[in-house]
């Protein structure tokens, strides 16, 4: 994705991120989005520790939908569910925070939310509705490398080897 | 070549990002009521009208759309990158 007036791809698409106010902004969304997962999945640590039980029950839930059949495959390994929901929401969370593998981070931000989105069903608030614009958020971080404006990433793009393998980036940044 | 993809990643993924929201939400409010995409229900709680597409149809094409990026992202991270002038202070344009 481009952050340069200049177009990344020669195709004339282009988004200009420039100067402090969008530098900074950039940041503020990310920790602040950090912070949602972050809370979302501490709470429900010192809740129920690694045993979260509703989230098996949620994807079994979903049958019927989008994306049923994922969700009700997930569902047959409860413990593992219940583990990794509230851990993987407090590591994303972390990770946006700090602004560390940030995309990496956010890609797992991409997973949590459309089974979130998807999972809501009523859509009692439309389709566009919170859960959306969450998921949209971490698309966004992706799109934009936020981890790369006053976030970890920045520093350690700088490293010899990430350097040295620059594809890291795309999970960096 | 990587334009062309590039190309066809934005352009596909963002026809069924707004296909699936803003196109679809149009239909579905010009087709009168329920504006939204929930069944309208009566004081019972009786089904009185459902939307006019189902929104797992919707749904399904805004999954559609993160597919294609996702896709596109693998493509990314299994190909040579072409250019690196990036740092934290000047993005890069290559990524």
């Amino acid at each position: 994705m481009s952050y340069d007036t200049k177009a990344a791809t020669g195709t004339g698409f282009s988004f200009e991120v420039s100067g402090p106010w969008a530098t900074y902004w950039v940041a503020m969304l990310r920790v602040i989005t950090g912070w949602w997962f972050f809370h979302a999945g501490v709470t429900k640590l010192l809740d129920s520790g690694l045993n979260f039980g509703y989230a098996p029950m949620y994807l079994e839930g979903m049958s019927g939908t989008t994306l049923g059949p994922v969700a009700t495959f997930l569902a047959g390994f409860p413990n593992l569910m219940g583990a990794m929901v509230p851990l993987f929401e407090t590591l994303i969370g972390l990770a946006l925070i700090a602004g560390l593998l940030t995309r990496l981070a956010s890609f797992g931000g991409v997973i949590f939310m459309s089974l979130f989105w998807v999972g809501n069903a009523g859509f009692g608030h439309g389709v566009v509705n919170g859960d959306l614009m969450g998921l949209l958020l971490f698309v966004t971080m992706i799109a934009l490398a936020a981890g790369r404006y006053y976030g970890l990433d920045a520093f350690v793009e700088k490293m010899s080897f990430v350097q040295n393998n620059p594809r890291l980036k795309y999970l960096l940044g | 070549m990587t334009d062309t993809i590039d190309r066809v990643a934005m352009y596909l993924s963002g026809g069924l990002l707004l296909l699936g929201i803003v196109v679809t939400g149009l239909i579905e409010t010009l087709a009168g009521k329920p504006y939204g995409a929930a069944p309208q229900t009566n004081e019972a709680g009786e089904v009185i009208a459902s939307p006019a597409i189902d929104p797992n149809i919707r749904t399904a094409l805004v999954v559609a759309a993160l597919l294609v990026m996702g896709l596109y992202a693998v493509y990314k991270l299994a190909t040579p990158i072409e250019e690196d002038t990036g740092t934290a202070a000047t993005p890069s344009t290559s990524d």
